[in-house]
């Protein structure tokens, strides 16, 4: 039979970096340097280097990135179910554990995929199964799961990488207590950081509020394998504000410190300014998930996986434009970009995300860059040097201003296509003088206002009930639509706290969601850090007032 | 609790065509439209379905927006399948699958119109598509398509592989001749060879819906 080779990235991925935490992310005690295994699980890259390859039944081969464990058993290596294929967990937990009863042994906490009715495995039986598709009983394993030729050497790395997903302890769990961290920097807003921490602390004391007790073990014959289970404790949670001082330089040592006093077992909500990076990968290299930050600049990385952000924030709205300025079909429009902001804002990311696209499309971008500070002055001027480039049909001018600078716009450059940003501006609160209404595109990357009520009224009565001043409805609703979607996952991780899963169930569960706050659908999937990815274009109805019209439909840029 | 993974056992073409011409217009339980009996590969259930092609319009890898019921029925056969481009375990074996089975058509691939919709169609943008079409080395005969999301849950309505959200998705191929044809619908692992089979099958005819839709009668081979 004809075996197609389908060679995909094979060799070492360029530039992606293993957390260096993520065994002691998994509760495994000590930092482990992850070794040969991990490359093989992980990332499809044997001992030797070379690439690994799954060959499956009918003879197809798979070699890479695209063959390693990761993609079915996920970095959690608890498996996963997809429609009716289930994948099972091949922690050393479950691999080795005994059927049935249970005496003496830890109790294993329910994996979706988890297999019951055969036998442990040992080292040479797990070998075999890995090798030749059998399981610990000898019967064919799954049509999914393919073969493995490797070595002595790298099976033994394998194997033991597998016993290392083993958990006995995760930080920031304890019998009673969720610890939680939430991140302040100190280039956020004021405003924004009272309403956020606001609607946390509530949360957490709503939580709290319902009185612990042990959850009544599983009412069963006893007879399967995880009769005793399905333990979810209702444990308190205990929210660690951690707020940075100083430049950004000094923030990823702050968090460090923090981490050591005070371990957490993940990074919830939070606020940032126009810089995150530090955060990030602060996260991503102690393999703590951080969920759904409230910034304008999120960190696009694919690859990563422990942060998730609701979007893109500013980076999707100068998409929104660059897709807009340029036409669907990309070709370039005539004419010059000008651009204003201030430096150190996200505006100052946001314009360069933008110039990139357009000068990759051969359009001519100028930026004016007003000084950080002093909120309002020398806007007009700004726009009036900007408009003193080539005149003729086809000049944008798009600005990424906060509502200081918005209120003080002065007249309309003529010939001009405005676009605004809607995220830093105030979105329909946005103080835009009434004369440059009839010439203005905003940017929106949410719903509608007029579609969106029904989904606040829940956050919006919490904030009522538990008087939270509302200073920033957007963010402070994305707050609370981080916590109770944190709160959600929890039932579906039942007891295992490992906590990559809880970014896997995450992932899995988040589009059965209705309750979306300000965006229309929040969705995810593995190597998807996004939940919601598209906006509208409006501009404002009236003279005055909030009312806006939409420019079409739902963009997805 | 704990799903199964095991496929339905089938019985052997032979057994079924013998049935088939022995017994004389099978009576079909209506509530059971789904459990077509010809499974014709180990693994798999079959079934022909009279689907209608909505008439919505997607947008192409290549970036162009077009009509479905143009894209399926230019003359050509179809085969037709569902996946998203961040799919961990089943759509990188389907479209391994079509990847051979293109492979095994050689010169004939230009005239089967393999289509594969995105059920995440704002994750999977056209150059999305295209670098996931590249992966499996798709031919020139092999498209990918997204859209809106609502073009996208219609078309899944359509073809009946809607299920609410997208890691709830199945093993599902369809084919059909030509418009106006039934859809063979399969379900399960198949092999590139099943597919082939099926394929071929299809395109000679050898399979004809019943009134009520629900059941392959394979006519004498």
């Amino acid at each position: 039979m004809k075996v197609v080779r389908l060679v995909l990235a094979g060799g070492l991925l360029a530039g992606a970096s293993l957390p260096a935490g993520h065994a002691s992310a998994l509760g495994v005690a000590g930092r482990s340097e992850g070794g040969a295994g991990q490359s093989i699980y992980l990332q499809g890259v044997l001992g030797s280097g070379a690439p690994l390859a799954a060959t499956r039944e009918d003879g197809l081969v798979t070699t890479g990135t695209d063959a390693a464990c990761v993609n079915c058993h996920q970095h959690s290596g608890l498996g996963s179910v997809e429609g009716r294929v289930s994948i099972p967990p091949v922690t050393g937990d479950y691999l080795f554990h005994s059927r049935a009863n249970g005496a003496g042994e830890p109790v294993l906490a329910y994996a979706e995929g988890v297999r019951g009715n055969r036998d442990p495995y040992d080292d040479a039986t797990l070998a075999r199964a890995i090798r030749e598709g059998l399981d610990s009983q000898g019967r064919p394993l799954n049509y999914l799961m393919p073969r493995f030729a490797l070595d002595e050497k790298d099976m033994a790395a394998l194997i033991a990488y597998l016993k290392s997903l083993s958990v006995r302890r995760v930080p920031g769990v304890t019998e009673t207590v969720l610890h939680f961290a939430t991140i302040v920097t100190p280039d956020s807003d004021p405003v924004k950081r009272r309403g956020v921490l606001d609607v946390l602390d509530a949360f957490v004391a709503q939580k709290n509020r319902a009185p612990l007790k042990p959850s009544p073990a599983m009412l069963t014959s006893g007879r399967t394998q995880y009769a005793k289970s399905m333990y979810m404790a209702n444990r308190r949670w205990r929210l660690h504000v951690w707020e940075l001082t100083g430049p950004a330089s000094t923030w990823r040592a702050q968090l460090e410190k923090k981490l050591a006093a005070e371990p957490v077992y993940a990074v919830l909500s939070g606020l940032g300014g126009s810089n995150w990076a530090p955060v990030h990968e602060f996260c991503e290299q102690n393999a703590i998930p951080c969920l759904f930050p409230n910034v304008e600049v999120p960190v696009v990385a694919d690859r990563d996986f422990y942060s998730l952000y609701f979007s893109k924030g500013v980076l999707l709205e100068a998409q929104l434009i660059a897709r807009t300025i340029l036409g669907a079909d990309g070709r370039t429009a005539a004419g010059a970009v000008e651009q204003v902001y201030r430096a150190g804002d996200s505006g100052e990311r946001a314009a360069q995300a933008l110039a990139a696209q357009l000068r990759a499309h051969g359009m001519e971008v100028r930026d004016t860059v007003l000084p950080a500070g002093a909120p309002g002055r020398g806007v007009q001027a700004a726009v009036r040097r900007s408009a003193r480039g080539e005149k003729g049909s086809g000049r944008a001018l798009v600005l990424w201003l906060r509502p200081a600078d918005v209120a003080a716009l002065g007249d309309v450059p003529e010939g001009t296509d405005v676009y605004l940003s809607g995220l830093m501006g105030g979105l329909e609160n946005s103080p835009l003088p009434a004369a440059w209404r009839e010439r203005s595109v905003m940017t929106y990357p949410f719903d509608r206002p007029d579609r969106r009520g029904i989904r606040l009224d829940y956050p919006l009565v919490f904030f009522r009930y538990h008087r939270i001043p509302v200073v920033a409805e957007q963010v402070q609703t994305d707050t609370y639509l981080a916590c109770s979607l944190v709160a959600d996952v929890l039932n579906h991780v039942a007891d295992n706290f490992v906590r990559p899963y809880l970014i896997e169930q995450l992932q899995g569960m988040l589009e059965r969601r209705i309750i979306t706050g300000y965006y229309p659908r929040l969705s995810l999937a593995a190597n998807q850090r996004f939940a919601s990815k598209g906006g509208y274009l409006v501009h404002f109805r009236d003279p005055g007032g909030t009312a806006l019209v939409s420019q079409g439909d739902w963009i997805v840029p | 609790m704990i799903p199964s993974s095991r496929p339905i056992r089938s019985r052997c073409l032979a057994c079924l065509a013998f049935l088939a011409l022995a017994v004389a217009g099978p009576a079909v339980d209506a509530a059971d439209a789904h459990a077509g009996p010809t499974p014709a590969a180990k693994g798999t259930v079959e079934s022909t379905h009279p689907y209608v092609v909505p008439p919505v319009s997607l947008t192409r890898a290549d970036g162009r927006v077009v009509s479905l019921p143009d894209e399926m029925n230019d003359g050509r056969p179809v085969v037709l399948n569902f996946v998203f481009t961040t799919c961990p375990s089943i759509c990188p074996m389907m479209s391994s699958l079509l990847s051979q089975f293109q492979h095994r058509l050689g010169a004939e691939a230009d005239k089967v119109h393999v289509m594969s919709i995105s059920i995440d169609p704002e994750q999977d943008t056209p150059s999305r598509l295209l670098d996931y079409s590249r992966k499996f080395d798709a031919g020139p005969g092999w498209q990918f398509y997204t859209g809106t999301v609502q073009a996208s849950i219609t078309v899944q309505r359509a073809f009946d592989v809607y299920r609410g959200d997208k890691m709830s998705h199945n093993v599902v191929m369809l084919m059909r001749a030509a418009p106006g044809k039934p859809w063979l619908r399969i379900e399960g692992f198949a092999t590139a060879d099943d597919l082939l089979r099926a394929y071929r099958g299809v395109v000679a005819g050898r399979l004809r819906a019943n009134a009520d839709g629900g059941n392959v009668n394979f006519q004498s081979p």
